[in-house]
């Protein structure tokens, strides 16, 4: 049993690269040679793992990815503990349906993180996706409970048709964010527009965003400041063309 | 100054903590003084609770100045009951406040935020914090922010000593500063009045079949003349300081630094309530924790 297994990229990829067989749980148990033999697709292609990384450690649910993953789609798809750590940019899908466990991408990420596969009516059902770069279109759409946190901006459709859960976005949002939205939270430091179909509550201090957000930099060091955690935030109510009671909290000092 | 050969006599007791954050200490010290009021012997107040220390705003959940609370029932089912009446008069009603698990680890869960969120009438929410569920109950003010759940924990209720005094100053003098120096003490609460009983009881009573607890004539000076008393030559005064404690380890810390504290110019003697050991399952006698006979 390792500490933490390690997958190095071989070399850069030209193809797509399908890795939703990747992720820490499903590890916990195999060996190296075993990880190394997991099914993925490449340009479509079968093939596996081991034929696109090297493969160091075995029978663990800490995973590391070393390498440019741009083109990797679908790491920890469906993942249910664990933790996974890219040291680069991951494709999209990232997190699509996770269940639980955190999802670390030092870099940013593709389309759908934390959302929810082709015909699914749920995205991520728990666990936590941290992407220190910027996000693609529709993170966290569809999701239904846990936490996204994007360290700079964030894509087109964000939070699209959230059932629940939080996402926080210290960037820019593109347009289009929490439409459709039954429950669930929005966060946001950067530019956003309320779609129209949000209404105005109140400018306030919500109590739960202190803890939020001091856990944050305590648990992943992630630079939230005391401004950004003793800070004011408008609250926006919708998505009216749904139940109406998700929110977007957009922080009263951003630049819009 | 004599330390007497006897113990103090505790009983197990369940116990929550509670950490109540606020805009300011001044508000955060609204609240628990409050929820802690009216809260000094399960005799009459159903519950027994105290301030255990204050807290500085890096050690809280949400970064702002806290206190920390101790609260103490007889039994597990009404710790939630109390809890649950209390934490909705005070804290819910306090100006800034939050309301947070002191005992995150202990398996025993007690669903305060969870009965409380209904008064959100529907328009509460939850978030879910690293693995801790809170619910966001909406005010006038704005949110009232609760953890869903309290740990749960055995404690020791009733430790107490008596400090025997030439007068009543001298024994106030003694008594105030075993306070002073069991206050700051992790783990414990006083909770009587500035830490301290002027009426110890006995159980039950001589005349009145219905009175579960009654002045403890042994140790009152004034019927010296007229009852069996405890009381050595030269006392005029008595008082009382009861601690509870999350275990009794703690509970004995802070004995050691109450009594070492009050034995100072006019005190007499140190003792302690005890039913003869019949009752309570903690003994703390007076001598082993001092370390010495006299």
């Amino acid at each position: 049993m390792s500490e933490t297994i390690v997958l190095t990229l071989r070399a850069p990829l030209e193809r797509m690269l399908d890795l939703s067989a990747v992720a820490a749980d499903r590890f916990a148990a195999l060996a190296e040679r075993e990880i190394a033999g997991q099914p993925v697709r490449y340009g479509g292609l079968a093939a596996a793992l081991g034929d696109f990384v090297v493969v160091r450690g075995e029978r663990s649910t800490r995973l590391r990815l070393e390498g440019d993953f741009a083109r990797a789609d679908g790491i920890g798809t469906g993942m249910a503990g664990g933790e996974i750590t890219i040291l680069g940019p991951v494709g999209r899908d990232a997190g699509l349906a996770l269940a639980g466990g955190t999802i670390d991408v030092r870099g940013s990420a593709g389309p759908n993180a934390g959302g929810a596969p082709p015909g699914a009516a749920r995205g991520m059902t728990g666990g936590e996706i941290m992407i220190r770069g910027s996000a693609g279109e529709e993170v966290g759409a569809a999701m239904r409970r846990g936490l996204i946190v994007v360290m700079e901006d964030a894509g087109r459709g964000m939070g699209r048709g959230m059932i629940a859960g939080t996402v926080v976005v210290m960037g820019n949002v593109g347009p289009g964010a929490g439409r459709f939205v039954k429950r669930g939270s929005i966060v946001a430091f950067g530019a956003l527009a309320p779609p129209a179909t949000f209404r105005y509550a109140c400018t306030y201090r919500p109590p739960h965003l202190g803890v939020l957000l001091r856990s944050l930099r305590a648990r992943h060091g992630l630079p939230f400041t005391d401004a950004h955690v003793a800070g004011r935030y408008h609250r926006y109510s919708g998505d009216f063309a749904e139940l109406g009671r998700g929110e977007i909290l957009h922080w009263a000092e951003a630049q819009s | 100054m004599l330390i007497e050969d006897t113990f103090a006599e505790a009983f197990t007791m369940r116990a929550a903590r509670i950490i109540i954050t606020g805009k300011t200490d001044r508000w955060a010290r609204e609240a628990a003084l409050k929820l802690t009021g009216f809260a000094t012997s399960v005799i009459g107040c159903k519950c027994e609770a105290g301030i255990e220390r204050t807290l500085p705003a890096a050690e809280t959940p949400d970064g702002r100045p806290g206190i920390s609370v101790l609260f103490l029932t007889m039994d597990k089912q009404s710790l939630p009951e109390r809890l649950i009446e209390r934490v909705g008069q005070t804290v819910l009603t306090c100006p800034t406040t939050a309301c947070f698990d002191g005992l995150p680890s202990a398996p025993d869960r007690l669903p305060v935020g969870k009965a409380l969120r209904v008064f959100g009438d529907g328009f509460q929410a939850s978030k879910v914090i690293a693995g801790r569920r809170y619910w966001r109950i909406p005010v006038m003010e704005g949110e009232f922010l609760i953890e869903e759940t309290f740990g749960m924990q055995k404690a020791v209720g009733g430790g107490n000593f008596l400090i025997l005094a030439d007068d009543a100053d001298s024994c106030l003098a003694a008594a105030e500063a075993a306070v002073a120096a069991m206050d700051p003490l992790p783990g414990v609460i006083l909770p009587f009045p500035g830490g301290i009983v002027r009426s110890g009881s006995k159980v039950g009573s001589r005349r009145y079949k219905k009175m579960i607890a009654t002045t403890n004539d042994a140790f009152a000076p004034t019927l010296r003349a007229i009852t069996e008393t405890a009381l050595p030559e030269g006392v005029n005064s008595v008082l009382e300081i009861v601690l509870d404690g999350l275990d009794g380890g703690a509970i004995e810390t802070a004995m050691r630094a109450g009594i070492a504290a009050a034995c100072r110019a006019g005190v007499r003697a140190i003792s302690a309530g005890n039913y003869g050991g019949k009752l309570g399952p903690h003994h703390f006698p007076l001598r082993t924790i001092m370390g010495s006979g006299t």
